[in-house]
Parts: C-alpha cells; structure tokens; sequence
C-alpha cells in the first residue's frame, strides 16, 4: 500500500458520486435474488432468438472509443476512481444503475444487443446463464493483465471456471443493523433479529426488498437450508414472514444506508457494505451495530462482464483494467465497503487502514458458515411469500 | 370543389395520422401485454408463456393478498379524490367569485407551479418534511405539540398527503373553470329571487360547477389509482398500492402473465368505480331536480 | 354582492331580513375565512417546494440531513455532465413529444369535432384514446420496449435503436389523447359554415383549413402542447423502460438516485428548473396578454 492510498480521505468525493447515477429507479434489493431470475431474459430469448437476431457487438481494435456505458448496481463505485480513468483517456462515461439482477437481464434480453452498454455487473450465479442465452460475451483477458492481480481464491470460480466471461469487482454477505440505545442488548443471530422485530423493533423494522433475502431470515432462524426448495420448510417460512415479521415492518427498501440516513429505524436487514456506508454517514457511528447472524446468510459476488452488442469493447477492457489494478483497490473497498477480491487486500494488517474494517473482512469463522444463495425452484414459491408479506404489512 | 374538399380533408381521413400512430404505438404493444394475461408462467426462466390460455391468474388476483392490496389502494384513491374535491370546492369558489379578476389569472398560474415542478421532486419535498428526523417533527416536539418524533413516514397517511398533494392541481383546474363558467350573474339572480347563499351554493352554483366536478374527479382518481411512484418513495410497508405490486411482477417476480392480469383487473376496477360513482350522481342529479325544481322555476338553468 | 333587489314574492322574509341585518360584517367574515382556506391552499401547495429550494443550499452531502448553508450544489449540478446532459435529454423529448403529439391530436380533435351522425370511426377512436388515458404506465412499458426492439432489430428499422427516437415515440403516445380532446372541446362549438364560406369562396381546402380551421383550434393547440410538453417532462416510469444510455431523462436520473441516497444536486437542479420554468410561463403570459388572450382563458382551455 503506497503512502498515497493511506492518506485517501474516506470519501472526498462522494457529493460527486450523483454523477454516476440514472438507470432505472424502483427500488430493488442491491442485490437482488443472489441467482436472480433471468427469467424475463430468457423467456425472452427463448421467444425472440429464432425470429430475431441479436446485434453484434465491433471487434476490439486497440483504439479507445471516445465513450463508456456502464450499468451497474447504484453508487458501486469511486467517483475518483471513474474520474481518473475517464480523464487519462478522454472517454465520456456514463454509469447508470439498476437494482436487482432481474432488471439487468430483463433490460439486457429486451433490447437484444442494442441496450447500449457495453459493462454490465451481474452477480456470479447469473453468469453461466447469461453467457449460455448470449447477454454477454467473453472478454479478451489479455487485454486486462491486471487480472493477475486479483486473489487466485476470486478466480476461476464455479460460475466461470476458465476465467472467460467474468472477473471479480466485490463480495459481501448479508446481516443486520440495530440501534443499540433501543436495543441494549448483544444480538447475534436471525432468531434475535425476529425476536427484536416484534419486541423493540415493532413498527421500525426495515427488511430488504428481496423475496430470497427475506424468507432466508426465516429459513435460517428454523435452521433449514437457505437454498430449500422443500414445500414444507418454505410453508413454516411463510409463516413466520407473514404472520410475524411482517405485521412489525415499517419498510421494504433496497439499501440500509437509505433507511439509515431517512431516520425512524430501528433494525434493518443489510448487505455489509450498505450498512458500514450508512454507519459512517451516521451522525453517531458508535450508536448502530452491524452483526454477520448465526447460523448462516448469503455470500455472493458481483463481476465485470462484457455485454454483447457492447459497442465500446476496447474502452470496456482499458476500464475494468483500471478499477482491479492494484492501485484502486484500496480506494474501492474504502468507498462500497465492499472486499473486491485484490490479492492486495490479503496482505496481514490490511484492515487496519480502513474504518469499520470489520464490516468489510468477515472472520473465516463467519465466512465458513455463510452460503451462496441459488436460483432454484422454489423462486416462484419465496415470491409469494414476499407478496403476501408485503401485502400482510399494509393491513 | 366543395365535395372534393369535404373529401380531401373529412373527417375521416383528417384523423388518419392519430388513428395510426394509435394502432401502432399502443393497439398492437398493448394488446400483446392483454394478450398475455392469459396465459402462465411455465417455469422460473420464462416469463409468460400462451400456449394454454385460461382465466387462472385473474382467479389469482382477486384471491387473497393481491385483493386486499387493490382494496386499500382503491381506498386511498377514492378517499384522495374526496379529499382533493373538499379541499378544491372552496377554494376554486373564493377563487372564482371573491377573488379580483385581474388577480385570478395569476393565481391560477401559481397553482399551476407545483404541476411544473418535477413529480418526483415534489415528493420527496414531502420525503423530507415528514421524516422523523426531519425539521417539522424537530419544531412539533420543540413547541411540545409531540411528545416523540413524528411518525407519518413511510405509513398509508403519508401516501394520501402525497396524492393528494400531487393530484390536487388537477382537480383545482376544471373546476374553476366550471366555477368561473357559472358566472355571477346567475347567483345574483339566485339572490334576487330571494335564495340565501348556501341554498344558491347548492341549487345554482353546484349544480353549474358538475361538468368541473365530474372531470376533475376522473383526472385525479384514474391516474391516482394506477400512481406507484408517490407510494415508492413515501409508502413504505403499510402504505403499498397495487401499481407497486404489478410493477414488481414485471421487474422482479418476472411473471407477465400475473402482471398482465393484475393491469387489466386495475383497469377494469378503475372503470367499474367511475362507472358506479357516474350512475350515483346521475340518479343524485335526478333527485335533486325533481327536489328543487318547483322552488327555483324562475332562475334559467 | 347582496344587491338590492325589486320584492319579489316568493322571497320568504327571513333570509332578506337577517342579510340586512348586520349582513356587512358577516360578508366580511365570510371572505375572510375563504381568503384564509385560499392561503392554506396555497401554503399546501408551496410547502414541498419551498423545502425543496430551501434543501437546494444544503451543503452537505446528504440531501435530507441538513449541514450548513452553501452553493455547493448548485456549482456541483452545473457541472455535472451526466446530470446536465439528462436535462437536456428531458428537453429535447419533451419538445420533440409536444411537437409530435400536438400535430397528431390537432388533427384528431378537429376531425373528431368535424364527425357528423357518429361515424365508427369517431366512437372507435375516442374509445381507444380513452383507454390510453387509462392504461397504467408500467403497461405502456412493458409492451413498448419488446415493440421497439422488433421493430428497430427485426424490421431493420434502425431509428427505433435511437434512445430519444424511443422516448419521444413513447411521450407523444403517452400525451396525444389529451391534446386530442383538449382541441376537440374547443372546436366542439364552432360549425363548419366558416371553412365552408371559404371553400365557396375560392379557398384551396388547405388554404381554408390554415386560414381559418387552425386559427380557431389555436388556444386549444397551445393548451395541448403545453400539457404534453409538461407530462414528458415529468414521466417516469415509461421512460425508464424505454431508455438508453446517453439518453438518460432527468426524472428517471432523480428516480434512480432515490433508490441510493438523494444528493443536494438534485435540488438544486430542480430549483434552476424551477426558475426557467416561471421564466417561461412569464414569457407566455406575456406574448398571450399582447395577442389579447386573458391567462384565465388559456388554463380554462387547458383543463378542457
């Protein structure tokens, strides 16, 4: 870590973040359904491809295009990081952002090639899906050396194997936040969580909007598999969504950070960095406490890919190049609160330089018990349950 | 000359331009997302699928949770509309009649200010004001008019102040217009034949302001119904609306079929309470007529 | 107001007695307490606005959480790239939405306010117009984006790849319907002897239709484009569906930063918005007093 780095304010820049937002509102969970449904996508294609054709997307040629499109999850990355790497190539780059994986696939399949971008962000069970239905392309790795750079454990995943469609931009896990002059209490599991939600929380509850996210508070509190598509378990899910988290929740929102900015709660359920995000925004930090909760939660990772059609491909290469060099790492995990898998940020005594470095680097005890969340059949099924839940709380 | 101009120009061919931008920007894409609504979601990677067609997903939208999100979205819709209409009454009547004319114009157009200001920004003006740690919940407490902060965001009541708010110029404008229609004139004969004022309030100026009445209410009651971007951003858990529930079909659930159905049931329950409320001042009208007819003989209508 | 009136023999006694009687001081309250509900009224309606102007300074980074007065905003707006080129995107639609839908419902209303004896046609129209109006906006987009892509991939028809293509196609669809009855109700009382005088006269139909159709149409023309050019101003949620990039809308931009964490820059561009906005509304008011049209007819028009 160079001198450099260390001296980085926490977020000199985040009032110029704005200009990294557009893209579709709605407020989505940041991370949607782990292995979103790319459902919308591929029934799309499934219907389309035979009579429609998908626009290609140019060759790499080495020259860099004067423009970049990037559609990401909202505020995911360092102005200065973007700025710096716009600047030195003199490139236009726009970054628009979506909420949940559904909405980039959906928005990807519907246009068919002609969406725009040219950098999408999916989460890594999406990618086999994405690659197979042809929403994004392989990527020219020689063309991003910096991928050496990146911890030989966040490469070659399950989802991309060879290192073609994919490489690592962040990870993080799923917990919750509590404001502990309400809740004196040490809280370490989603059964406290529940527990609190009827107890102090009552009312002031915030819950991500995330079908998935939600009856896994349940499914873990019972002890079943996140993943379950048993009817029976997700049936006593249901009950416990229904009947007691939702009557107490105040708020289905995408981010914690909101919640905690807007005021009037109490416990919410968050992704690691939103709630280390909002923690600093805090007018006093020491007051909220974010907990990784026994027995277990989600852990998923978001990658840079290529989208077909991408008509700016050698500017997309030099720009996902840039953000995993070494150099920015640092500067990145410090802004989303976000690890983004730089073998960098493996050297001992790392943590040291960040605040709240405990939100950012979960303990391998933690790690060991956390699950990626699936895609599976029981998708239907967990969003009936958040209907019903959303529907159960307006009464 | 004069029949090959009624030709070149009728009617008929004169609304060709409108009657095909309509057909092919909305008649053919619309009638697709219709189309869909009977059809089903096969499997979890498919979004609709019309193979097997049936009624099934409206079974599902009139069953249960859906229901009773439709219900409490028609509630803060009608009670909005009520609202937007007693608030508007009087005042697009002072407006009318006691207000300078010269003046009138003016004030008008500073109604018309909040319907230039972005939609969204309005609401989240509302965002603030009404967060707990905002500065109203701030004074409320100073002045001891609370005891703890406010708690209004983020519940059904701060969606209705929210519509309300953001319909209300829509309801202001046809009425005035009707009120201002009405003219004074025909008060002051109300007077002259020796009415007092609230009964030529209700026999002469009601009576004249309907057109207003019955097209504001369907100007800020129809988009209001379907509204999800006020509830979005001020709802929260308890204060969904159904607009919010069929969007969510389309972006997350990915289940058209569902989504399709619960659009068209909107539409249709939308129509059916403008039909139920027309056919109730229509027979209210009829009352009234036969009620008041003898006693205002002399006053033109 | 209380006019002294010839008796008139119906007049039951009572009410004339008691306005008579101390009836000034009433009035005066009465006028009162319609100019205090005008004041509450317009405090309702200004509140939000205010805030927002007011939150415009803040010079903090979080728009909600007031930290201290400043400019800060207006100079980060200003320079933003991404948020001025949103607005100007918003800009072009909205005129190129107002210009495509006005000459489409122009033609509409008046041909639909020229229909003699209810042809289908006329009854088909006002019907589906009707149901535009009705149609939730998140249907509109879900059907307009599959639509687009068929017709600008499939069919070849490359304009229709074209993000301001699509949101001005979607706007004016969105609007037409309005300016269509709009322009209807007012060419509803006006029969057609002039136009035909006219044509009698020697006119060429398109002479007659320039000379003395759109003339008349004119307030109700205005009306319309002005309604149209505020609604794709304002719309949200069809254009989320049926942008690109580069063609971001500045609603859907505010919309987006919701969903993170509102920024001052947000107000404050609405305020400068704000600003032009009266400063062109002036401007119409103005040319409209010159060219003799009261404002009061003009919004009368406007709400139909």
């Amino acid at each position: 870590m160079s001198e450099r780095m260390r001296v980085l304010a926490p977020r000199p820049a985040l009032a110029q973040y704005a200009s990294y937002g557009g893209g579709l509102g709605g407020r989505f969970s940041r991370r949607g359904m782990l292995a979103g449904a790319g459902a919308l996508g591929m029934g799309l294609l499934a219907g389309c491809q035979s009579s429609g054709s998908v626009a290609s997307s140019p060759a790499a040629d080495g020259r860099i295009e004067s423009k970049l499109n990037v559609y990401s999850w909202g505020d995911y990355d360092d102005p200065d990081v973007l700025d710096a790497w716009s600047a030195a190539h003199d490139v236009k780059l726009q970054v628009d952002a979506y909420g949940s994986n559904e909405e980039l696939i959906a928005k990807l399949a519907a246009a068919r090639g002609t969406s725009g971008y040219d950098i999408v962000v999916p989460t890594g069970l999406r990618v086999p899906d994405m690659a197979e239905h042809g929403l994004i392309q392989k990527l020219d790795m020689s063309l991003i050396p910096n991928l050496d750079t990146i911890d030989p454990n966040f490469r070659g995943q399950d989802y991309d194997p060879n290192d073609e469609y994919s490489v690592c931009k962040a990870w993080g896990t799923t917990g919750f936040v509590y404001d502990t002059s309400a809740v004196p209490r040490e809280l370490t599991s989603w059964q406290d969580f529940i527990d609190v939600a009827q107890d102090e929380a009552n009312g002031t509850t915030m819950l991500l909007e995330d079908p998935w996210e939600v009856v896994a508070i349940a499914l873990a509190a019972l002890g079943h598999d996140l993943n379950t598509i048993d009817e029976g378990e997700l049936d006593e899910a249901a009950d416990i969504v229904v009947e007691q988290l939702a009557p107490t929740a105040r708020a289905y929102l995408g981010n914690a950070n909101t919640a905690m900015a807007q005021g009037g709660f109490v416990l919410m359920q968050a992704f690691n960095g939103d709630a280390r995000q909002g923690i600093m925004e805090a007018d006093d930090p020491d007051r909220w406490k974010f907990v990784f909760p026994t027995p277990s939660a989600n852990i998923w990772t978001d990658n840079w890919c290529l989208a077909t059609g991408a008509p700016n491909p050698d500017a997309a290469h030099s720009f996902i190049n840039h953000v995993i060099a070494p150099d920015n790492a640092f500067a990145q995990v410090d802004y989303i609160g976000y690890h983004t898998g730089s073998s960098v940020l493996a050297e001992p005594g790392i943590e040291d330089d960040f605040d709240f470095a405990d939100i950012v680097f979960p303990t391998q005890e933690v790690l060991d018990r956390l699950v990626p969340s699936e895609f599976n059949s029981g998708q239907a099924r967990r969003v009936e349950i958040f209907t019903d839940a959303q529907a159960r709380s307006g009464t | 000359m004069k029949r090959l101009a009624a030709k070149v120009l009728g009617p008929g061919a004169l609304a060709f331009p409108t009657w095909a931008y309509v057909v092919f920007f909305f008649v053919i894409p619309v009638s697709m997302v219709l189309f869909y609504s009977f059809g089903y979601k096969p499997d979890e990677y498919t979004t609709v699928a019309t193979d097997r067609l049936s009624f099934d997903r409206y079974g599902e939208v009139f069953n249960g949770a859906v229901l009773s999100t439709l219900l409490a979205s028609l509630r803060i819709s009608i009670v909005g509309t009520l609202l937007c209409l007693a608030i508007s009454v009087p005042f697009t009547y002072w407006l009318a009649t006691k207000v300078r004319p010269e003046r009138r114009g003016l004030l008008l157009a500073l109604v018309m200010v909040p319907f230039w200001t972005n939609f969204l920004v309005r609401t989240l003006g509302w965002q603030i004001i009404l967060s707990p740690d905002g500065f109203l919940s701030d004074w409320m407490q100073g002045l001891g008019m609370l005891g703890e902060p406010l708690d209004i965001l983020y519940t059904r009541s701060a969606v209705q102040i929210g519509v309300v708010y953001n319909y209300l110029p829509l309801m202001i404008l046809p009425l005035f217009v009707a009120m201002d229609t009405a003219g004074t004139r025909l008060r002051e004969a109300s007077y002259d034949l020796g009415a007092g004022r609230i009964s030529t309030f209700f026999r002469v100026t009601m009576p004249l302001a309907m057109p207003g009445v019955i097209s504001g209410c369907v100007l800020v009651f129809i988009p209001l119904t379907g509204d999800y971007i006020t509830a979005s951003v001020l709802g929260g858990a308890s204060g969904t609306m159904i607009g919010q529930i069929i969007a969510s079909q389309f972006n997350t659930a990915q289940n058209w079929a569902l989504g399709a159905a619960m659009a068209v049931s909107l539409m249709l329950v939308t129509l059916l309470v403008a039909a139920v409320a027309g056919l109730l001042l229509w027979a209210g009208r009829a009352l009234f007529h036969r009620l008041t007819r003898v006693q205002l003989e002399g006053v033109p209508s | 107001m209380s006019a002294d009136v010839s008796r008139n023999a119906d007049a039951p006694p009572a009410p004339r007695t008691r306005r008579s009687y101390g009836g000034q001081k009433r009035t005066r309250l009465r006028n009162t307490l319609f100019a205090v509900w005008g004041a509450i009224v317009f405090l309702f309606l200004f509140t939000p606005i205010a805030v927002i102007v007011t939150y415009s300074f803040n010079s903090g980074r979080v728009l909600a959480r007031w930290s201290g007065f400043g400019f800060g905003a207006y100079v980060n707006a200003v320079n933003n790239d991404v948020i001025i080129s949103s607005v100007v995107t918003s800009l072009q639609a909205a005129v190129g939405a107002a210009l495509l839908s006005t000459i489409l419902g122009t033609l509409g209303g008046i041909a639909l306010s020229r229909v003699r004896g209810g042809g289908w046609w006329a009854a088909a129209l006002t019907g589906v117009l009707v149901f535009t109006l009705v149609t939730p906006e998140i249907v509109d987009g879900i059907a307009f984006l599959p639509w687009f892509v068929t017709l600008g991939v499939d069919a070849g028809l490359t304009p229709f790849s074209n993000g301001l293509v699509r949101l001005i196609v979607s706007h004016a669809m969105f609007s037409m319907a309005i300016v269509t009855f709009i322009v209807r109700a007012r060419m509803a009382g006006i029969d057609t002897s002039l136009e035909e005088a006219a044509g009698d006269l020697g006119a060429s139909p398109w002479r007659a239709f320039r000379d003395i159709t759109l003339p008349i149409a004119a307030p109700g023309v205005l009306a319309g484009a002005l309604m149209s050019f505020t609604l794709s101003l304002d719309n949200t949620i069809l254009s989320s569906f049926v942008q690109q990039p580069g063609y971001t809308p500045w609603p859907v931009y505010i919309f987006a930063s919701v969903r993170v964490a509102l920024r001052p820059e947000v107000a404050a561009m609405s305020t400068i918005m704000l600003l032009l906005t009266l400063f062109a509304l002036a401007v119409v008011g103005y040319v409209l007093r010159r060219s003799g049209s009261s404002s009061t007819e003009i919004i009368k028009t406007m709400a139909g």
